[in-house]
C-alpha cells in the first residue's frame, strides 16, 4: 500500500539501468519506472506486497537465493538483474509448477488475449510440458454467484480474489480454504459472494478462474471495441471501461491498472456490481427510441423538438414566464443540464428551474474537497450519508483511509448503516432531530454548553462534545454528508457547522456533498436552480448576471420543483418539460403528483426509458442517455470527467444536439455545436469556476472544477423539535442501491438482489405496537399506504419507521408530503 | 443452534485474556478447540458463533479451521485413525496396512463406522519416522505396526 507521503529516496541498478525511488518501493514497482516488466501474479498494487506466486523471482547481488521482487523493498545501491541465466531459470520453473493442473483450455476461455498466465507462459515459460500423469480436475463453471462464475481449476491459488474482499472491500467474505493443492476460493459454507463489490475480482483475477457471467462466451476479447468512460449511477462517477462489439454492449470493466491506468483520484481502480452489471438499460426493450405525441404517432425528432420550443413559447406568449418550467435531473451531463437552462432563461424568460426534492443551494462555505482528500484528512465526519447503499465506491476509500491511513473516522446519521464498523465513534440521532444535533455540535465547538438532548435527538450532551473535541483536535476535517437526508433547516445547520469548523484555529476544512445522482454537483453548478444562475451566481448579483446573459436576464425567483408540482395542480403552471426524471414515482405525494401533471395544458418528457410519467406526457422526447451520448459530468469532489459515449446511435440525435436546437428553433442565430466539447467550451465562458475545463484539460483524470463560495449561511438556532401524535412513528426513508426501479428492470443480473418492502421499527416501538418480525404491516399516513413486511431491529431509534426504497412498484414516495416536514406513519397489522 | 457450554465459556475467558482486545482474533485456534472439545467436531454455527466473538468473518473462520486436519469439521467416531501416509511409513508399506484397517472396520478412509466408534483418515507425517509406520489414535501414538498389531489395538478398544 503507497504511504500517504514519501520523501526520501534511494537509487540503485536494475537490469544495468539506474533507478532513483522513494525508499520503500518495491522491486517490482521500482522496475516499472524505467519500463522493466517483471511477470506477477499474486501482486497487486492496491493490495500491497504478499509473495507467494513466486512468479516475479530475480537476482539480487550479494543474495544467496533468488527474491521474490513484488516483496523485496529496493535499497540504496543495490544491483538486481531480472534477465540473468538464474532468474530466467527460476521462473521457468515456477512457470512448469503453475501450469501442472492448469488445463489447456486457453481456446475457450474468457481471459485468453488478456490473460497475464497466457502472457508470463508465452514470455517467460516453458514451452514444452514434462507432465506425464493425469491432471488434477477440479470443478468446472461454478457460480460464485449469479453475475460471479469460478472455473477451479483454473485457479493459481495466487490469492488476490481473497486478499482483496479482505484488504479492500473488508468483507473477508471470499477465503481460501482447506490447503496445498486442494486449496480453494470459497465463501462460508459456499454461501452466494454476494458483495457490493464483488465484480472487481473478476478483473483482478490473473487467469480465467473467475468470470464474468453475464459475459461468459459471448465475445474474444479482441473483438471488442472498448471505451474509456464513466459509470453513470452515482456521484462517484467511476471510471469504467465499456466493451462493444458491432455496437452491441458486451461488458463493463473497471478502469484499472490491468487494462489502462486506473483513476486514483476518483475510485482508486474499483467499481461497484452496480455500475459493472447494471449497464442493461442500454437494451432494455422499455426505451424510448422514438419521439411521439400524447396519441402515441411517432414524431421525427426534428419536428417533437420544433413543436417542444414553439409550444412552450406559445405559452410564454398567452400567459407569460411564469407559466413554464423545467424539472431536471441529476443524471443529465453538464451540457444537457446547461443547454436547458439556457432555453428556459434565455429564450423562455423564466428561472422556474429545478432538479430535485430536497433543499440545497450551490456553493460551500469551506473548499469543496475531492474523493482523494479523503486519504490525506485527519478526520472524517459523516452526516446522514449512507455511501454503501448512496455511492458504493466512496464506501471503499473511507475504509482505506481509516485502516492504512490512521484517519479518524467519526458518524453522525439517524441509521445503522455499514460505516458503523469502521468508525471510531458513531452517533445515532432521532430520525428528524439532525438540525437539533447540528447546532448542538456548532454550539460545542464554540465552547458553549450543550442543551439536553436526550429527550429529543436520543443523544447525550457529552457524546456530542466529545465528537467536538475530536473535531478540534483534528488539523485536516473532511465533512462528507448526503444534502437530501437533511429534513428541515438542518440544509442551513450544515452549512452553518462547515463555516464554524472551517473558523477553528489551525484548522482545514473541506466538505463533499454526496446527493442521490451521477451529476448532483454539475447540476447545480450548472444553474438548474429557481434562484441561481450557473456557477452558483443568486438572482441578487444582477450585474454579473446581466454581463454574462444579458439585459433581459430574467431575476425573478422561480419555483422549486416541488412548487412547480403546486402550480400545475392549481393552474397556475401551463407548460412543463421533465428531462430524465419520473416525478410520478419519484417525488413526494406519489399518485397526487400524476394528478397534477395532468392538469397541464402541456407535458413534454424527455427521457430514456417508459415511466409513469412518459405515460402522462403530450409530447415524448426521446433521449439516448448514458451509453450513447457524450457529455462531462461533475462528481462529488467536484471533479470534471468526460463520459464518452460506447455504443452509437445514427437515427436518432444525442440529447444535447436536440435541446440546442429547442434554442435554435426559438432563436435562429443562437450558435449550433460541432460537439458535446463546443458546448461544454461554451460552459467554460459562461459558467465561473468552470474556466479551465475543456477537452484537453479533463483527459485522463479529469479536472477539478472551483467550487463556488455559498451565500450568506442562515444561523438560526435550533428549530423545535415536532411531537409525535396518537403514537405516530417518524418515517425514514432510506436507499437501497439495488432497488427494482426503470434501471435495474426484472431482466437485470442484479435481479436477485432485490428486496421486497420491509419496514424497520425500534424493539420498543414494536413491542407497543405488538410486532413482531416477519408480520405484514401497513404503512399508513393520511390516505395513502404502503404494504411492508415488519423487522424489528436496532436500525434507528426509538419513535421512528425506516423503509428503505426497494422498488418503483413499492409506491413509497406517496407516505411523504412536504419534504420539509415531518411524515408521520401509523404501522397497522 | 450451537451454543458454548459453561465449561467452555470460563475456557475461553482464560484465552482471551491472553490477547489485547484489539488482537483477539489470535484466539481463534483456542476457540476452534473448545468449540471441538465440546461437540466433537466444529460445526458451521460453530464457526459463526466464533466469528461474533472474535469479529471475524464466518468465511475467515472457515478459512483457519480447513487449514488444519486436526479440526474436524463433521462428527467423527470415538476414536479417531490418523494413519501416516509420508515418506518413511510408505517406503515400510503403509498403504497396504491402511487398506488392511480399513477392511478390518468395514469402511473407506475417511469415513466412520457406523457404530460411531472409528473414523479413519490419512494423515502426512506424524514426526515419528523413527518407527514407522505410525497411526495416531485419538492422542496416542502406534508404532511399527503390521496388520497382526492393528488388530490387536482394534480389538483392545472395541
Ligand atoms: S480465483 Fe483467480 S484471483 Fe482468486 S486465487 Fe484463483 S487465480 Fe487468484
Ligand atoms: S460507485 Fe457509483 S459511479 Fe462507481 S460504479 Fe458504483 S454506481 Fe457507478
Ligand atoms: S508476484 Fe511476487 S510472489 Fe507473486
Amino acid at each position: 500500500m503507497p504511504k500517504k507521503t514519501q520523501t526520501e529516496t534511494v537509487t540503485l541498478t536494475i537490469d544495468g539501468k539506474t533507478v532513483t525511488v522513494p525508499k520503500g518501493t518495491v522491486a517490482v514497482d521500482a522496475a516499472k519506472t524505467v519500463g522493466i516488466d517483471i511477470p506477477v501474479f499474486c501482486y497487486h498494487e492496491k493490495l500491497g506486497p504478499f509473495g507467494c506466486c513466486r512468479m516475479c523471482l530475480v537476482e539480487v547481488e550479494k543474495m544467496p537465493k533468488l527474491a521474490t521482487a513484488c516483496t523485496q523493498a529496493v535499497g540504496q545501491d543495490m544491483v538486481i538483474k531480472t534477465d540473468s541465466p538464474k532468474a530466467v531459470k527460476g521462473r521457468q520453473g515456477v512457470l512448469e509448477f503453475t501450469l501442472l493442473n492448469h488445463p489447456l483450455d486457453c481456446p475457450v476461455c474468457d481471459k485468453g488475449g488478456e490473460c497475464p498466465l497466457q502472457d508470463n507462459t508465452f514470455e517467460h515459460g516453458p514451452d514444452l510440458t514434462r507432465t506425464e500423469f493425469t491432471r488434477y480436475n477440479r470443478d468446472k463453471a461454478v457460480p460464485l454467484s449469479p453475475v460471479v462464475t469460478i472455473d477451479r481449476e483454473r485457479c493459481i491459488a495466487c490469492q488476490r480474489c481473497t486478499r482483496y474482499s479482505d484488504i479492500v472491500e473488508q468483507e473477508t467474505a471470499l477465503v481460501m480454504v482447506n490447503r496445498g493443492f486442494q486449496n480453494r476460493v470459497q465463501t462460508f459454507q459456499d454461501r452466494p459472494y454476494d458483495t457490493r463489490f464483488s465484480g472487481n475480482v473478476v478483473d483482478i483475477c490473473p487467469v480465467g478462474a473467475l468470470t464474468n457471467t453475464t459475459y461468459r462466451f459471448k465475445s474474444r476479447i479482441w473483438d471488442l471495441d472498448n471505451a474509456e468512460t464513466l459509470c453513470a449511477h452515482c456521484g462517484v462517477n467511476c471510471n469504467i471501461v465499456v466493451g462493444v462489439r458491432s455496437n452491441e454492449f458486451m461488458r463493463v470493466q473497471a478502469k484499472s491498472g490491468e487494462n489502462s491506468q486506473a483513476n486514483d483520484a476518483v475510485d482508486d481502480g474499483w467499481i461497484c456490481d452496480k455500475g459493472r452489471f447494471g449497464y442493461g438499460f442500454v437494451e432494455s426493450s422499455n426505451r424510448v427510441l422514438k419521439c411521439r405525441n400524447g396519441k402515441g404517432d411517432t414524431l421525427e425528432a426534428n419536428d417533437a423538438l420544433g413543436q417542444a420550443a414553439t409550444q412552450l413559447k406559445k405559452i410564454t406568449d398567452e400567459h407569460g414566464p411564469q407559466s413554464v418550467g423545467f424539472i431536471g435531473s441529476p443524471y443529465g451531463t453538464n451540457e444537457e443540464l446547461y443547454l436547458y437552462q439556457k432555453l428556459f432563461r434565455q429564450q423562455l424568460g423564466t428561472n422556474n428551474i429545478d432538479f430535485k426534492t430536497y433543499r440545497q443551494t450551490p456553493g460551500l462555505p469551506v473548499e469543496h474537497y475531492d474523493v482523494g482528500d479523503i486519504e490525506t484528512s485527519d478526520m472524517v465526519l459523516l452526516i446522514a450519508s449512507d455511501p454503501t447503499e448512496e455511492a458504493p465506491v466512496l464506501d471503499l476509500r473511507i475504509k482505506k483511509s481509516v485502516s492504512f491511513f490512521d484517519v479518524k473516522l467519526a458518524v453522525l446519521n439517524d441509521q445503522k448503516t455499514d460505516m458503523d464498523k469502521p468508525a471510531a465513534s458513531s452517533l445515532r440521532y432521532n430520525v428528524g432531530s439532525e438540525a437539533e444535533v447540528l447546532s448542538a455540535l456548532i454550539e460545542a465547538l464554540n465552547d458553549k454548553p450543550v442543551r439536553g438532548l436526550e429527550k429529543t435527538a436520543g443523544i447525550a450532551p457529552k457524546q456530542i462534545k466529545d465528537l467536538a473535541a475530536t473535531i478540534q483536535g483534528s488539523g485536516k476535517v473532511c465533512v462528507i454528508y448526503n444534502p437530501a437526508a437533511l429534513t428541515g433547516s438542518a440544509s442551513d445547520r450544515i452549512l452553518e457547522l462547515l463555516q464554524t469548523i472551517g473558523g477553528l484555529p489551525d484548522k482545514q476544512c473541506g466538505a463533499i456533498p454526496v446527493a442521490p445522482g451521477t451529476n448532483a454537483v454539475g447540476a447545480l453548478d450548472m444553474g438548474a436552480h429557481p434562484n441561481f444562475y450557473p456557477g452558483g451566481l443568486a438572482l441578487s448579483d444582477s450585474e454579473k448576471i446581466k454581463t454574462l446573459w444579458g439585459d433581459e436576464a430574467p431575476l425573478q425567483p422561480g419555483l422549486s420543483a416541488l412548487e412547480m408540482i403546486q402550480k400545475a395542480a392549481s393552474g397556475e403552471l401551463k407548460g412543463l418539460v421533465v428531462f430524465r426524471a419520473n416525478p410520478v414515482v419519484d417525488f413526494p405525494g406519489g399518485p397526487t403528483v400524476a394528478e397534477a401533471l395532468k392538469k397541464l395544458d402541456y407535458l413534454v418528457v424527455h427521457d430514456m426509458l417508459e415511466t409513469e410519467t412518459t405515460q402522462l406526457a403530450n409530447l415524448v422526447l426521446a433521449s439516448n442517455g448514458p451509453g450513447y451520448d457524450d457529455g462531462t459530468t461533475t462528481n462529488i469532489g467536484g471533479r470534471v470527467q468526460f463520459r464518452k459515449r460506447s455504443l452509437v446511435r445514427e437515427d436518432h440525435p444525442p440529447d444535447w444536439v436536440l435541446i440546442s436546437r429547442m434554442i435554435r428553433a426559438l432563436d435562429p442565430e443562437a450558435p449550433s455545436y460541432k460537439n458535446s466539447f463546443g458546448v461544454t467550451d461554451e460552459i467554460s465562458q459562461k459558467v465561473p469556476g468552470y474556466e479551465a475545463i475543456n477537452k484537453n484539460a479533463i483527459k485522463g483524470m479529469g479536472m477539478p472544477r472551483k467550487g463556488s463560495a455559498c451565500s450568506e449561511v442562515q444561523g438560526n438556532g435550533a428549530p423545535a423539535a415536532e411531537k409525535s401524535e396518537n403514537g405516530a412513528l417518524r418515517l425514514r426513508v432510506a436507499n437501497y442501491l439495488f432497488a427494482h426501479d426503470k434501471i435495474l428492470d426484472a431482466s437485470s443480473p442484479l435481479s436477485h438482489h432485490f428486496k421486497s418492502s420491509t419496514v424497520y421499527l425500534n424493539a420498543e416501538d414494536a413491542k407497543a405496537l405488538g410486532i413482531e418480525t416477519g408480520d405484514e404491516v401497513k404503512v399508513v399516513s393520511g390516505d395513502a399506504e404502503v404494504s411492508a413486511e415488519a423487522e424489528v431491529s436496532d436500525r434507528c431509534n426509538p419513535g421512528a419507521a425506516l423503509v428503505p426504497r426497494v422498488s418503483d412498484e413499492q409506491g413509497l414516495m406517496a407516505l411523504v408530503g412536504d419534504p420539509d416536514a415531518a411524515v408521520w406513519v401509523q404501522i397497522k397489522k | 443452534m450451537f451454543a458454548f457450554s459453561e465449561t467452555s465459556e470460563k475456557e475461553i475467558e482464560k484465552q482471551l485474556v491472553k490477547y489485547p482486545p484489539e488482537r483477539k482474533k489470535s484466539a481463534i485456534l483456542a476457540l476452534l478447540r473448545i468449540a471441538q472439545q465440546q461437540n466433537g467436531y466444529v460445526s458451521a454455527e460453530a464457526m459463526e458463533e466464533i466469528g461474533r466473538r472474535l469479529d471475524l468473518s464466518p468465511a475467515y473462520v472457515e478459512s483457519v479451521c480447513s487449514f488444519y486436519t486436526m479440526y474436524y469439521t463433521r462428527p467423527v467416531g470415538k476414536y479417531v485413525i490418523m494413519f501416516c501416509i509420508n515418506v518413511s511409513c510408505h517406503l515400510l508399506d503403509c498403504d497396504n496396512l491402511l487398506e488392511h484397517t480399513a477392511k478390518k472396520l468395514n469402511i473407506q478412509v475417511g469415513e466412520t463406522t457406523a457404530d460411531k466408534m472409528f473414523t479413519l483418515l490419512r494423515e502426512e507425517c506424524l514426526a515419528e519416522c523413527s518407527r514407522a509406520p505410525v497411526m495416531r489414535i485419538n492422542n496416542d501414538y502406534h508404532v511399527n505396526l503390521t496388520p497382526q498389531k492393528i488388530d490387536q489395538i482394534l480389538d483392545s478398544l472395541k
